[in-house]
């Protein structure tokens, strides 16, 4: 079922993990374009692509997808370490929602027609798919989403609007989440639909962020008629779908990467900016050290839990609020102490180690993205110290 | 359940291990009414129930088995200390500890003997001044901050010529009292006996990560008495613990809470795996900084949430935070710890 031509990836699962990560990182080292190292910003398609390719090209596009789907079948701690090796070489993050989102959650729901036509074109980069869950007025409230989807002979009529869907302007392909029962409780009326992003009635529109970037995308839906055939799993149960795939991303959100790319940097930045002398500063710098090994440490913990196959709970969303709001602090600080440069809308002398606003801004969505520090919170509230609704 | 937060970094065998340190333990980590009753007596605890520990073998719990403990390791040491925070048992199991540390690695086997019998209350005069995690050798110098003092049959006292003894009965002591309802010492100068060498680094170490592992029982404890409230308190006609602005802050105690398990757990099996020196330090310094911050955070946090009844001696989450008002300095509090990280471990692997 590989469908790119070529090598059959080896069984990379054989081997311990410290040799796993050694094969990972050389690999990575003599394959990464030296050019795409540490992107100030979000790359697009045309910009990323080669990378893609060649980690198709070498089979390791998808490593948490089974090895009959074009996968490599990594274990999660497997793929974790995979993650940290891209992470350790500055790798831009790919167009990443069909290997990521959409390959896992069609291997587990959709009908072998679906796994037949999809996945071979997302291993080939035939198809680029963004993700349409959040709309205008459903952000955290994701349930209460409004996009209809109306059957009308073999084809659904899709209305609506989607927001703050990433790299839309890049995608061929777009999975969206649909009200199909308008009368059903609001979880209840929810489908999952793939569209061609090239049919008539679709609109794209990119947003610009505060980092001045149009990662974001708001996409409308006039009148696009979507076969049938595009309706994956059972209809009224894509809520239940999408919610599966929440805890690795969830761990994900938590893993350590981010407050450790800044901490580094803020390093940099102290040894430029002269300010380890100052004891102001390194008593905040202290805290941000023990409480990055501390986020490592809880970090450490669940990864364990993912060794011996259990299944996380909700409690691995303090994981995402630890993190996040560590990473906000480190580059408030890098703020802090770079006086006018935390001004400049460039790295400091044009080098990239030295970009305190842009980090800065970079780590404001991440407590929003992925559900809000409150959203987290209240799911800790009810879920894990069973606090009443 | 408030203490999920991933899995133990332990083997089989270390989680085993300590689970039996708990279920020993339960019996004191559940009588607060116990603790509470003893508070701002003399000597602050009861010397029957320091037998009674001994006898159980948990001062020399991580004292070699030649020397007579049970030789057994952080893992289970930091369980105990958890347990007896818990239920706030003030009896100095910890400094008692460090004592017996320093005496076996001396190989003064009488008086080591009878402390850990739990027959006498031996307790180490490190410190001569407030904020160090430096051991005074000089022997004219007054030592102070000696925990539970009030309660010693003797003082150890480390000098330039090795560890020295002196006997309690007759010490120029005074003792002050503190907000847990135990008591801090200030020992004058004498002739002291010399019993032999040891290095206090490590075994203060095992005190103050031992401590942390007190606070973090502590913590949890108090924790669980104001979910419960926030649980069944209602106003406004609802259940407290239904508005959203105290559920996040009760998170924030949650959340504080695992950080310090963390911490804890993963200094402890460093340590027994046979990290030592800066690296062990290091870890040391980590978690007892998360510790002593965090059961000030979360010791104010439970009072506030459990408002005007959380400001009454009669209510027991006010016994932790004056516990951790008591504790969270001794061996070092967060300032000085996070700087000793920073001194000691190495910068992370540049990204």
């Amino acid at each position: 079922m590989n469908a790119i031509a070529g090598t059959e990836p080896e069984d990379l699962n054989a081997l311990d993990d410290d040799s796993f990560r050694l094969v990972v990182r050389r690999w990575i080292e003599a394959n990464y374009p030296p050019e795409l190292r540490n992107p100030p910003k979000r790359l697009h398609w045309e910009e990323n692509n080669p990378w893609y390719f060649k980690l198709a090209e070498k089979g390791w596009l998808c490593p948490g997808w089974p090895r009959e789907y074009g996968g490599l079948g990594l274990g999660p701690i497997k793929q974790i370490i995979f993650t940290e090796e891209l992470e350790r070489w500055g790798c831009a993050r790919s167009n990443d929602h069909g290997i990521i989102m959409l390959g896992p959650l069609l291997i587990r729901y959709g009908s072998e027609e679906q796994k037949k036509y999809y996945l071979p074109k997302i291993l080939s980069g035939e198809h680029v798919w963004c993700q349409g869950y959040s709309e205008p007025n459903s952000g955290s409230d994701l349930a209460s989403l409004r996009t209809s989807a109306v059957l009308d002979g073999d084809e659904y009529v899709v209305n609506g609007q989607k927001i703050w869907t990433t790299l839309a302007s890049d995608a061929n392909w777009i999975f969206l989440l649909v009200r199909t029962d308008p009368t059903a409780k609001k979880q209840e009326g929810i489908s999952f639909l793939l569209v061609d992003m090239n049919t008539p009635g679709i609109t794209v529109r990119p947003i610009i962020n505060l980092e001045m970037h149009d990662e974001f995308c708001e996409v409308f839906f006039d009148n696009v008629r979507v076969p049938k055939a595009n309706l994956v799993g059972q209809l009224n149960k894509g809520w239940d779908m999408a919610k599966a795939l929440l805890s690795f991303e969830r761990i994900y959100l938590g893993s350590p990467r981010q407050s450790a790319y800044a901490l580094t940097r803020l390093k940099q930045l102290a040894e430029k900016m002269g300010v380890f002398e100052d004891p102001s500063f390194a008593t905040t710098y202290a805290k941000l050290r023990t409480d990055f090994e501390d986020l490592k440490a809880l970090y450490g913990r669940y990864v364990e839990v993912l060794k011996r196959g259990q299944p996380l709970g909700a409690d691995v969303s303090q994981l995402k609020i630890v993190q996040s709001e560590l990473f906000q602090r480190i580059t408030e600080t890098m703020m802090a102490i770079a006086a006018e440069n935390a001004g400049l809308m460039e790295p400091m002398e044009g080098n990239r180690n030295l970009n305190p606003a842009g980090l800065y801004i970079q780590a404001r969505p991440t407590t929003i993205y992925g559900g809000t520090s409150e959203i987290q919170r209240n799911i800790i509230a009810k879920n894990v110290l069973g606090l009443p609704g | 359940m408030s203490s999920a937060a991933g899995i133990a970094p332990y083997s089989d065998d270390q989680a085993e291990s300590a689970r039996m340190i708990r279920d020993s333990a339960a019996g004191y980590a559940t009588d607060v009414a116990r603790a509470r009753a003893l508070r701002f007596t003399n000597p602050g605890f009861s010397k029957d129930t320091f037998r009674e520990m001994g006898e159980l073998g948990w001062i020399g719990l991580a004292v070699p088995e030649a020397a007579g403990g049970s030789g057994l390791g952080m893992v289970e040491l930091v369980t105990l200390s958890e347990e007896l925070g818990r239920g706030l048992a003030p009896e100095p199991v910890i400094p008692a500890t460090l004592s017996a540390l320093l005496l076996a690695e001396a190989g003064e086997t009488e008086l080591l003997g009878q402390l850990l019998a739990g027959e006498a209350v031996v307790l180490t005069a490190w410190q001569d001044r407030a904020a160090t995690l430096k051991p005074c050798l000089d022997a004219a110098a007054t030592r102070r901050f000696i925990p539970m003092a009030a309660g010693a049959t003797h003082f150890l006292v480390p000098t330039e010529a090795g560890l020295t003894v002196v006997e309690a009965a007759g010490a120029d002591l005074v003792t002050e009292p503190t907000n847990d309802g135990g008591n801090l010492g200030t020992l004058r100068p004498k002739t002291y006996q010399s019993v032999g060498q040891a290095t206090l680094g490590p075994a203060l170490d095992k005190a103050a990560l031992a401590t942390a592992a007190y606070l973090l029982g502590g913590m949890e404890a108090a924790f669980a008495m104001t979910l419960a409230y926030l649980n069944t308190r209602q106003q406004f006609g609802r259940i407290i613990g239904t508005f959203q602005a105290l559920q996040h802050k009760a998170v924030d105690v949650k959340v504080q809470i695992a950080l310090t398990r963390a911490a804890v757990e993963q200094a402890a099996a460093a340590l027994d795996a046979g990290t030592t020196g800066d690296a062990a330090s290091a870890l040391v310094s980590r978690a007892k900084a998360r510790a002593s911050e965090a059961s000030m955070i979360v010791g104010q946090m439970c009072v506030q949430l459990s408002g005007g009844i959380g400001y009454t001696d009669d209510y027991d989450v006010g016994l932790y935070l004056r516990k951790a008002m008591t504790l969270a300095p001794l061996f070092g509090g967060a300032a000085l710890h996070r700087a000793r990280f920073v001194q000691l471990s190495p910068e992370t692997e540049d990204a």
